[in-house]
């Protein structure tokens, strides 16, 4: 065995299926998600469309996402917000605001568009794959992992976080859904 | 119209309405007293009054929602007319202090002056109607038929330039959060 073909097998995160994560999704009790969709999260979102899920709220931004779910908050709801990495870099403004200085529970499923899983995020040709984690720790947005199926119990664990904290946290799903 | 003379007859009419407000109408709106219950400013996310007054439209469907938004805010989150026209809550008034300047830095001219409309924009947005006023005694007529309507409904307030020092609220948002979920019994 070589250390090279070994590296070269080597995955660093799965797909893992859509409905499971909308099922994870929906097991937290979110009543709305408010969504500006990611390519990654793509058979995820198809699937949180389905019967018993949270209501699904499209916005143009993920300035207004952070907004709505803030308002949602207010008056007795348990939002969501569902994004791509490049919208977190979009809105962190908001979520420094809002989420964070305002003190509301901002739980974000957030999709690592670009990634390339054959490769440690480190090492990733993408600077916005490489950087939402860091960004995410300079901010103190806790964060979690879902690269492979056996992940899927983060998202309830950051959903708890927020809730715990009022404040924001992440699950950050690695690879495209299937 | 005068800034002050607008937030006077937007708070002789509001009622029990949820009020959300943001930039220089804040304090003017704290001053006259309407800061106290069922009320949140938007602080330190400029733009994000007409989102925050959107969810909350639509989390008390019950409560009628007037949104004090600021004409240079509104255009940093222009998108949420269509987001807010998209999802039509029926509760949701948007009145927009538009003074042609970024107020709070030194009044200077917001984007565009002169050339869009937030009227125009509002209607091709979606929502259910949109109106401009000039005069204060035109808008004190005209508000509460305007809030008897079903929402979403845009009011343009053409506002006089003020260039007295900017004031703030000074209340934490976390608080006003805090205190508007208890106003909600949550």
């Amino acid at each position: 065995m070589s250390d090279t073909s070994t590296a070269a097998a080597e995955v660093f995160a799965d797909s893992v299926k859509g409905v499971l994560i909308a099922k994870s999704v929906a097991a937290t009790g979110a009543t709305h998600i408010i969504c500006i969709p990611d390519t990654n999260l793509k058979s995820a979102i198809e699937a949180l469309h389905g019967p018993g899920m949270p209501k699904m709220i499209y916005a143009c931004t993920e300035d207004e996402a952070v907004g709505i779910n803030a308002g949602l908050y207010m008056t007795g709801h348990r939002p969501m917000m569902l994004i791509q990495n490049n919208g977190m870099l979009a809105c962190l403004n908001t979520i420094k605001a809002i989420a964070l200085d305002a003190k509301v529970p901002t739980f974000m499923l957030i999709g690592q568009y670009g990634r390339d899983v054959k490769l440690p995020i480190e090492k990733n040709k993408l600077r916005v794959v490489r950087l939402l984690e860091p960004t995410l720790d300079t901010w103190g947005v806790p964060h979690w992992r879902l690269d492979a199926e056996k992940d899927l119990g983060n998202i309830q664990i950051a959903w708890d976080r927020a809730w715990a904290d009022l404040g924001p946290s992440a699950a950050i799903v690695g690879a495209p859904s299937n | 119209m005068l800034k002050h003379k607008a937030v006077e007859i937007i708070a002789a009419h509001r009622k029990e309405a949820i009020s959300v407000a943001t930039m220089q109408a804040a304090a003017p709106w704290h001053k006259a007293g309407q800061g106290k219950d069922f009320h949140v400013d938007a602080s330190a996310c400029m733009g994000s009054a007409s989102s925050l007054g959107l969810g909350i439209a639509l989390g008390a469907p019950q409560k009628k929602v007037i949104v004090l938004d600021g004409d240079g805010s509104l255009l940093m989150q222009l998108g949420s007319l269509v987001t807010i026209g998209a999802q039509a809550p029926r509760n949701f008034f948007h009145i927009v202090f538009s003074n042609g300047h970024y107020e709070s830095s030194g009044n200077q001219p917001i984007p565009g002056l002169g050339v869009f409309s937030f009227v125009a924009l509002a209607k091709a947005a979606g929502y259910a109607g949109a109106e401009s006023f000039s005069q204060a005694d035109d808008f004190d007529k005209a508000l509460p038929g305007i809030l008897g309507r079903q929402g979403p409904i845009l009011i343009d307030l053409a506002i006089e330039r003020d260039d007295a020092k900017p004031a703030w609220p000074g209340i934490p948002m976390a608080q006003m959060v805090a205190k508007l979920r208890a106003d909600m019994g949550f």
